[in-house]
Parts: C-alpha cells; structure tokens; sequence
C-alpha cells in the first residue's frame, strides 16, 4: 500500500492509522516543486516536510521515499495555472494536482512496486467505489476530488475522512507522532506560499505578461471607472481593490482577457442561476442522465445548492440551479453531489452558456458579456 | 534467498571485524590525548604513530606525508583549497578539476572561483577518460593545482592517473587525485607514482564513517582549513581522532592483503551480473564502457524507466541499489557525471549504480540478474500507459 505523505499531520496520521491496522505501508513524498530549500514552514515540499514525513515513517515502520515529481507537476499543474490566469479566469491547481501528479502519476508508481492501493490524507470517504465526502463538513475536501479516474475509487483509502481534523490531531498525539500533531494548516496553494500568485505568473509568463498588465475597470455599461494592475489579480465575486465612489459596493462581474478589461457591478450582476462547465468527469457508473436532480457545490466552502443536469455534450455539461449562486467563476470547479455521494464535475466555462440559447433574464450569469 | 541483498558499497561498507576490534582499546581504556605528556597521552601517541606509519606503508608514503582527516569531504577540500591558497600569491591562480569529480571537489573550486581563483574543467569522453588533448591545453603554468579522480564513484572509470600527474609535474603544477573509490581497486604507490595529493575514505574500506585521510608529498604547500593546535604539522589542528586513525590504518592494510583476490571476484561478479541484465534487457546501457574500469560499479539505464522509481521498487524487493547522486531531500537529481559524459536526459535518470563489496555473493548477483529484469520489464509496461 502506497500512502503520498506531505509531511502533514493528515496523510501522516492516514499512514499511522494503516500501519496499525497491519497494512504493509510504503510512505512516499512528492517533491513537487524548488524553491529552495531555506523556507522554514511551507505546506509540502521543503526540506522540512520531507524530513517529517519520513519520522512519522520511521516512527511507524514503514519505508519512506522522496519522488521528483517537479516536471510533471510543472507540465500538468503549474503551466495550467498561469495560463487560465492569462485567460482571465481562476484555476484550481489542487483538482489537477489530484487528477494527474497524484492519481494518474502516482498511481504508476503504486503498479510498479506492486502496491494495490493507494491512500492519502484527503477529509473524503470511499464506500463501496463511491466517493463520498469528509464526515466533517468544516474540512471536506471531496470537492477537489472530481476529476480522478472512476477505477482508482477502488484502490483508493481516505482513513482520516471519517473524522474531524481535531480527531485527526488527537489520533496524532495518541500514535506519538508529535513532529506533525499540532503543525499549522495549510491553507495556500503549495506553490504559492505567500499567496502571491501574481508573483508566480510573472516568474512563469514574464513580469511582462498581459495578464499583469494595466488595465481599465469598467462598469457593466461600459463606463471607465479606474485602472487596474493586472487582471490576474482579480476573481469574479472579489470586492477587494475594485475602485470605490460608487454609491453602492461594486464587485468584479466579470473579466476580459482580450481587452485587459475587468467589469464591474453590484451584488445583484453576480447571481448565476447555470453553470457551464467542460473536462466533465463522473465517479459514478451508470453516469446521471440529462434532468436528472443532483446538488451542486460551484466553490470550496459554498453551500449544496439543488440543481437539474440540463445538458451533456461531450465532455460539456450544462446545471441548472434552484437558487441564484453568486460568483460563479470560470476557471473553479462545479461539482455535482447526491448527498454525501459525489457524482462528479468539471471546470466552469460560464462563457459557454451563450444568452442567445435561452431567454435572458437579468439573473442570468454576468459573465456572458465578456 | 529473498536477501535482503546490498549493493551499495560505492556509498559506504560494513565495518570489518579486524577494525572494530583494532580501535576497541580506543574507544576504552586508551584514550588518552596524544599531545599529553604522560602515559595515558604516551598510549595514544604511539598507536597513532603506529597507524600512521602503517597508513604511509600501504600508500608507499613517508610518514610525515600522511595527514589524517574526518573523511573524504575533509581531504579533498583541504587537498584543493589548502593548496590553492597556498599558491596563488606566487601567480598561480587556476584551479583544474574535471567535470566527473565528486561533488566534495567540485564545489571547493566553485569556491574558489567565488575566492577570485580561475576555474577550469577538465572534458571527458563519452567512456569518461579525461581526453588528453584538452588536458594539454588546460593545465598551463598559471595552474596551482589540478585534480582529477582515479576512480569514479557514480561509474567506475579509472583515469591513467600517473600519466597525468607526470605531465601536471613537467609544467610545475600540483597534482591532486581523489582516491576514495580507488583505494584496494587499484595499485597506489606513490614512491612511484608522481602524484602529490591523494584523498581517501575510511568509510569505503571497511573503517568507519568519519575516518578519513590524505598524503601530502613532502615540499606541497598547503594552508590549513582549520585554525587551532599544532596537530598534524598544522595541517589539521584538533586533538586526534586516535581509534579512527587505528581503524583507518588496519582497513586499508586489509583491503591491500586482499587487493589481488577480490580485485579478481568482484571482476568475475560484475561480468556475470552485468551479462546477465544485458541477456534479458538487450537495450540497457552500461554507463563508463570503453576505458579502464574498475571492479566493484556497475552503473546502467534501462530506457524507458526512472531511476527513483527501479530503486523504490528494487528496495522493496530487498536489493539496495542507488542511482545520481542524492540531493539534501533524499530526492534523487540527474547526475552530473551522466551529464559530462553527454548521456541523454531521459537516459541519465534511469541510471542505477549497484556496487559490489565485501557483501556480494554469487547468491546475490544471481538475484539481481533475475529481479532487475523482471522490474524493468514491469516499469516499461506501465510507463506506455
């Protein structure tokens, strides 16, 4: 059994808990990026995280191995995430983490030591090849889960998603894995640290690139209303460094790559009543049908929304929702739940969804204008 | 039969029997410091004398030339820089090493060239014999001092090492070599060979880790690395290290007794292995082919798969191989000496090193030539996917 270890106190405490229960456990750490190796605390990868990984391995008897992964990563994650920036939209690196370096790339290398399953630290559940989400709602991270294979469920062990992170603390403590019970939470992106991804794109796109250039804030009508540095630094829904004056509080609507252009509007502007979403995955066999009912979480955190599968073209898949969700951004996932049971997603493509197709409405998604 | 089986000897040995037992008293009832003038420091002086003269025996050496230090690391930097900086005020500012050294000399003349020195590199041939031509036009007399290993550690390859510190002697220079994977592989003698500074590891020889040591020709200017004591003609202030000095010095006078016979069975050892794998793996490249090898390395690439994951899966099926050179995270990167010796990419980092010792038996070969195959086989059927 091969269990990918970050050095965290999740996936250590995945590799404890297997280990007692007498799995034959092979621990390994992704080395996905170089950053040197001087930068005290990051989430994965330094120097430290390797070395805490491989405690809590010598601590419970298991091999320990540190896999460069830096170039796939790079090819399948990294290169992704600056270019959707570039086209004005707002990646999740974790999903295609997930998807490729981890449950395609990793796999691989489970098959080729022979190892059956794989497991890691994720708060989500597999029962009965069925993904399901984390028992506790605070930490569910089913929602980056969407785009694995439907034949790795069933090699597939998640032992700390049927707990809360204080249990998984206290499993930590009880096993004497001190060197990761109380580690802070990772809450950036791995290879963002400092939350600055304005900073990657510029390593990796130039300092340069069109998507931190200067540009103009625009109102829905039109209207010139300030200037920004960079489109990249906005997200649709963000409130933040959109210009004030305006009467009422303006929030980016939506942006334009073409013409370095982010709109703005009120609140209202951002409510979506349909997600359209490509690389359309489901987990489960026989996949939902068109109509089908299903609820749809469009990000991280967001409530379940009720929702109706209202098209599938390919690998496009087109949801209506029940409830207006506000700040729906391209580029995040939608992913469909029944339940606790998650169905599958896919990445929003709110520019799919043409106004043309159905009769507008105002509540319809803003970003159909750009 | 399952083993485990190591192959790993190019990184470190077990310890022999005779040399535990040798530094026992020393690390008891001896241990006395040996710049003390009574009878406990008396104990440790003698013993350290005693191997240190045992030392110079092996080397065909002087006593005085041998210089006793905490590994290979320790040597080659002293041997490197010491000499260096020694030199460069009498207009002799060039450093030489080639690009297939270990990393303990090439990062102590990158810096030096940090320290205001002329950093040269020494080209190697595809079979990673330094190519004489160019060693010609390098070593020139504004050189201090050149360095060039005598045997490799990732690859095996033996460089003619007297012919090139005889022709670095005709132009004044200084020649250094690092013979921490030759020592008990080839005959070192430097009555005869022309060499002035020679690096060994107690640690690849059956003596611990941390024993280490140098032959300094009389006449080669050196400043320490260390400032403190008189120690060692004041070439390596700090109290010695009295049972690893002893240890060192019956390691190395075992590994000569021997020399001849394993010399011979580790040859037999690494052609029947290395036969083996090609017989059921036609396309592995044997890595340093084509010059002198030594006997114990055997370094190959099996296209088509990746060094980390034929070592995790070659360890989990009990033979401990290693690949490049390990990075800080335990990472393996590609190997520099791949690089140099214009190895493909791909190629370079499907490079394994099995290395074979004190520890390697006919049972042992037999397993790898059936179970690295076998691995490779499998890491090429799932790599198409």
């Amino acid at each position: 059994m091969l269990v990918a270890m970050s050095g965290g106190v999740d996936s250590s405490v995945a590799a404890a808990l297997l280990a007692r229960a007498g799995y034959d456990v092979v621990g390994v750490t992704m080395k996905l990026y170089h950053d040197g190796d001087t930068t005290p605390d990051r989430p994965c990868c330094s120097l430290d995280s390797v070395n805490d990984a491989r405690r809590v391995c010598e601590a419970i008897g298991a091999p320990h191995y540190v896999l460069n992964m830096q170039q796939p990563f790079h090819r399948d994650v990294v290169r992704d995430f600056v270019a959707e920036y570039g086209r004005g939209r707002t990646p999740i690196p974790c999903v295609r983490c997930n998807t490729f370096t981890k449950f395609r790339d990793l796999l691989r290398t489970a098959d080729r030591i022979d190892a059956r399953l794989v497991a890691t630290g994720h708060y989500a559940r597999v029962t009965d090849g069925v993904l399901h989400t984390g028992l506790d709602p605070a930490k569910d991270q089913s929602y980056f889960l969407w785009g694995l294979r439907r034949e790795v469920l069933s090699r597939l062990l998640l032992p700390v998603g049927a707990q809360t992170k204080a249990e998984t603390r206290a499993v930590a403590r009880e096993l004497g894995l001190r060197m990761v019970a109380s580690k802070p939470e990772s809450q950036d992106i791995c290879f963002v640290p400092d939350g600055d991804h304005a900073r990657v794109i510029a390593e990796q796109a130039g300092a340069d690139a069109p998507a931190l250039a200067r540009g103009n804030v625009v109102t829905m009508d039109g209207r010139v209303i300030g200037e920004h540095d960079g489109f990249a630094r906005f997200t649709v829904g963000q409130r933040k460094g959109v210009p004030g004056g305006s009467r009422e509080a303006l929030f980016v609507v939506a942006i334009r790559p073409d013409t370095r252009e982010v709109v703005v509007g009120p609140r209202e502007a951002l409510a979506g009543l349909e997600v359209a979403a490509r690389e359309l995955n489901w987990l489960v066999a026989p996949a939902p049908a068109v109509g089908d009912r299903v609820q749809v979480r469009v990000r991280h955190r967001a409530p379940l929304v009720p929702g109706r599968i209202a098209q599938v073209t390919g690998d496009a898949v087109r949801v209506e929702l029940e409830a207006p969700q506000f700040a729906i951004a391209p580029g995040q996932s939608v992913v469909l739940y029944d339940g606790e049971r998650v169905l599958g997603g896919g990445v929003i493509d709110s520019r799919e969804t043409e106004p043309a197709r159905e009769p507008a409405t105002t509540r319809r998604l803003p970003v159909i204008a750009a | 039969m399952a083993g485990p089986f190591y192959f790993d000897h190019a990184a470190t040995t077990p310890i022999r029997p005779e040399v535990g037992e040798a530094m026992a008293p020393f690390l008891g009832a001896a241990f006395g410091n040996p710049s003390s003038t009574h009878r406990w420091g008396r104990e440790a002086r003698a013993a350290l004398d005693a191997a240190r003269e045992r030392l110079a025996t092996c080397l065909g050496a002087r006593a005085d030339e041998v210089c006793f230090t905490s590994g290979g690391t320790e040597a080659d930097n002293l041997a490197v820089i010491g000499t260096w900086r020694a030199l460069r005020k009498g207009g002799r500012n060039a450093v030489v090493a080639t690009t297939i050294e270990h990393k303990a000399v090439l990062a102590a003349v990158h810096q030096l060239a940090k320290e205001g020195g002329e950093e040269r590199l020494l080209e190697v041939t595809p079979s990673g014999q330094v190519r004489a031509e160019h060693f010609d036009t390098v070593v020139r007399d504004d050189v201090a001092i050149v360095s060039v290993m005598w045997v490799n550690n990732e690859i095996g390859a033996v460089q003619d090492v007297p012919r090139l510190a005889g022709k670095a002697k005709a132009r004044g220079v200084f020649f250094h070599t690092d013979a921490v994977q030759a020592f008990g592989k080839v005959a070192i003698d430097t009555a005869r060979q022309p060499v002035d500074l020679l690096s060994l590891s107690g640690h690849k020889i059956g003596a611990p880790k941390g024993a280490g040591a140098m032959f300094i020709r009389r006449g080669t200017p050196i400043e320490s690395l260390f400032h403190g004591g008189s120690q060692d003609r004041g070439r390596r202030p700090g109290t010695e290290n009295v049972a690893f000095a002893v240890g060192l010095a019956t390691a190395a006078e075992c590994a000569l007794r021997e020399h001849d016979a394993e010399c011979a069975r580790l040859t037999a050892l690494r052609d029947r292995l290395e036969s083996a794998i090609r017989a059921r793996v036609p396309d592995i490249v044997v890595h340093g082919v084509g010059g002198m090898r030594a006997p114990h390395i055997l370094n190959v690439s099996a296209p088509g798969t990746d060094a980390e994951s034929m070592l995790m899966a070659l360890d989990l099926a009990g033979i401990a191989a290693s690949g490049g050179s390990a990075c800080q995270s335990g990472s393996v990167e590609p190997s520099h000496v791949l690089v140099a010796l214009g190895v493909p990419a791909e190629i370079a980092g499907a490079a394994v090193r099995l290395s074979l010792g004190a520890l390697t038996t006919d049972a042992a070969v037999a397993r790898v030539a059936e179970v690295f195959p076998t691995l490779v086989a499998k890491a090429r059927g799932f790599a198409a996917v």
